[in-house]
């Protein structure tokens, strides 16, 4: 079994070093450095956080999110046909996102990921995984909220950006999807959507990660989407464990066992238990253990210990299973 | 003072840059406690002096004592511990506290600081609290596993703090719940009742103060909250939120804080603007139940951002109140 992470983690971390991204942007905020200082700063910080999941031993690490304001307006702000406005509450969180506005068709403009990934992929000993905001959430979280058209329109968008990232050599690409932990059941016609924004996938792997709640109801309905993977936040979405206890799953699962959401650190056997309990259900070897979801919610440092509780559990999920 | 369109602010004030750099050596051992009190009181007295130079008509201290809402409790309540850093959005992070064990009061914990700040005028000055809600939503815990246990031992902490204040004299005492509509299906009546906890018994007025996230999830569910005025963010959304009450009317006893300053915008509003979100609630609530303020907290402009939005709001209710003779 291997390890995974979700999408983002802490930019920040204790001692003037670790808040050089804070100033930095607070420096470029006020017009004292230019937004090529910036960078600089940004993708020695990504630099770093890829370089901190790979030490730990995660098996496919991500660009840790690092230059997102919030997984909206980063996407939305790089689209034609779209505004960014008012600080909304992200979920059920204490973090806020600027929430996209259509003004027009949207459409893809140009890579939005591509140069955080190869940033990424260039300094990782481990395989780099692009995250992506998939075109449900896109729509459900911006103004007009998920009509069938903006949907569309968000995922004929996000195929040109997974089409730039095959291109750029990204082995496995991943889409989130919290808000379909909103509904009871997929949205209509979502296998296509889903089919299209994989349409230039090339022979990258792909996973589908839902988080913030259950998708019990569902699950029957996402394993028939075309991801080779489907990450399950099953500690907020506990529930969902009911309906996996009855579904043989074919494909690959990433359980979001660690919570990245409270600082309470788990103990690995625990959480290799509750895996083992499906070994004989989910092709474990195929499968992933990983925080229930994006790791920046926590402090840097206990971050870094819930990687560890992963990878540990990992190995005994390794050890039991050989 | 005419209690038509009265002024208050939300809270915080921008830190002036010789109090944070005196807060970073503070951490770092290079400045005493008694070193770093002197100059939180300090600067306390400029935001008071600033208030009068604004003629606000009620007045808040400024909060310079704290780094933040909630971590300021987590550092001074028993049972918590200060937190790191974690984000909050775009540039700004907080240390997150963890309640490590029972939350407990002790002792008063925002009192020393409400009375100097009052000593210096005779405007009222308002305690400032954070909501038991949004204190446990916004830490860690480690302790209880349960949401409600944790809301109703921390609405018991700050009942205690509340009843501190007006022993002391606060006529008007706020809590925030910024939280409050983090799950509104799921557990806003426990806000509300974690709100009656708070107040129950205490002889004062009582502020909440709300901002961004999905208030008309919350509308009107929380005019149950057993508060005097609840304040809203208004101007961050061009005053789109007065919609909800065209919809379904405020109450009739309680008074509207309208937020008319956008704190997350360095753009300084023109007069015009303010007024004609001002004339817009003016239609919905009468004169004497409406609070101008600004959206939110204004630590996150710089005093002369805050100076400036300030005199605009005030110059605003002193135009709607010439204009329609209030």
């Amino acid at each position: 079994m291997q390890t995974t992470v979700v999408g983002s983690y802490p930019r920040v971390s204790n001692g003037p070093e670790g808040q050089r991204l804070r100033k930095a942007i607070a420096m470029w905020e006020r017009q004292e450095i230019s937004r090529e200082d910036l960078r600089r700063v940004q993708v020695d910080v990504l630099h770093e956080v890829v370089a901190e999941q790979a030490a730990v031993g995660v098996d496919l690490v991500t660009d840790g999110n690092i230059t997102w304001y919030d997984p909206l307006s980063h996407f939305a702000a790089k689209m034609d046909g779209l505004e960014v406005g008012a600080l909304e509450r992200y979920f059920d969180t204490n973090t806020y996102y600027r929430r996209p506005q259509r003004v027009g068709p949207v459409h893809w403009r140009g890579p939005m990921t591509v140069e955080d990934y190869s940033a990424a992929a260039a300094a990782s000993a481990a395989p780099a995984k692009p995250v992506l905001t998939g075109p449900y959430t896109l729509a459900a979280l911006s103004a007009e909220g998920a009509s069938e058209e903006l949907v569309m329109e968000f995922a004929e968008a996000l195929m040109h950006e997974v089409k730039a990232l095959a291109a750029a050599g990204a082995p496995h690409i991943q889409i989130n999807e919290p808000a379909l932990v909103l509904r009871t059941d997929l949205p209509r016609g979502y296998n296509h959507i889903a089919g299209l924004v994989l349409r230039g996938k090339g022979n990258a792997k792909t996973t589908l990660f839902t988080y913030f709640g259950g998708v019990g109801p569902m699950l029957d309905d996402l394993l028939m989407l075309p991801f080779d993977v489907l990450g399950l936040d099953l500690v907020q979405g506990a529930s969902t464990l009911k309906a996996l206890a009855v579904t043989d799953v074919e494909k690959g699962l990433a359980f979001g066992l660690v919570d990245a959401r409270n600082t309470k650190l788990e103990d690995p056997k625990a959480v290799a238990k509750a895996v083992l309990a499906f070994k004989d259900r989910v092709p474990l070897d195929r499968s992933y253990l990983a925080p229930s979801n994006g790791l920046e919610f926590l402090p840097r440092a206990r971050a870094r210990e819930k990687l560890e509780v992963l990878v540990t559990a990992a190995k005994l999920v390794g050890e039991a299973t050989t | 003072m005419s209690n038509a369109l009265r002024t208050t602010t939300v809270g915080s004030f921008a830190k002036p840059d010789y109090l944070q750099r005196a807060r970073n050596r503070h951490s770092a051992g290079k400045v005493t406690a008694k070193e770093l009190d002197g100059l939180t009181r300090q600067a306390t007295k400029e935001v008071i002096e600033v208030q009068k130079e604004l003629g606000l008509d009620v007045f808040v201290h400024g909060e310079m004592e704290r780094g933040d809402m909630v971590g300021y409790f987590g550092e001074n309540l028993p049972g918590m511990r200060p937190g790191e850093l974690v984000r909050s959005y775009g540039n700004r992070y907080y240390h997150k506290p963890v309640i490590a064990s029972e939350v407990r009061w002790d002792a008063p914990v925002t009192v020393d600081l409400w009375r100097y700040a009052q000593s210096l005028t005779d405007k009222p000055m308002k305690g400032m609290l954070t909501g038991p809600y949004t204190i446990v939503e916004w830490s860690f815990d480690e302790h209880y596993g349960s949401r409600r246990e944790a809301v109703l031992a921390m609405a018991r902490a700050i009942h205690h703090e509340a009843e501190a204040l007006a022993k002391a004299g606060a006529k008007y005492i706020q809590v925030d719940e910024p939280a409050i509509h983090t799950r509104p299906g799921e557990d806003f009546d426990l806000a509300v009742e974690a709100m009656g906890v708070v107040v129950k018994g205490v002889s004062a007025e009582f502020h909440t103060h709300i901002c961004y996230g999905d208030v008309p999830k919350i509308y009107p569910g929380m005019l149950r909250l057993p508060v005097t005025q609840i304040h809203l963010a208004f101007k961050n959304a061009n005053f789109e939120l007065l919609h909800l009450l065209e919809a379904d009317p405020w109450d009739s006893k309680k008074e509207l804080g309208l937020g008319v300053l956008d704190v997350h915008d360095h753009h300084v509003e023109s007069v015009e603007e303010v007024k004609e979100g001002i004339k817009h609630a003016l239609r919905l609530v009468p004169a004497d139940r409406l609070w101008i303020e600004p959206d939110c907290g204004l630590k996150t402009r710089t005093p002369e951002e805050v100076r400036k939005k300030l005199r605009v709001m005030v110059a605003a209710r002193d135009e709607v109140r010439r204009d329609l003779a209030l």
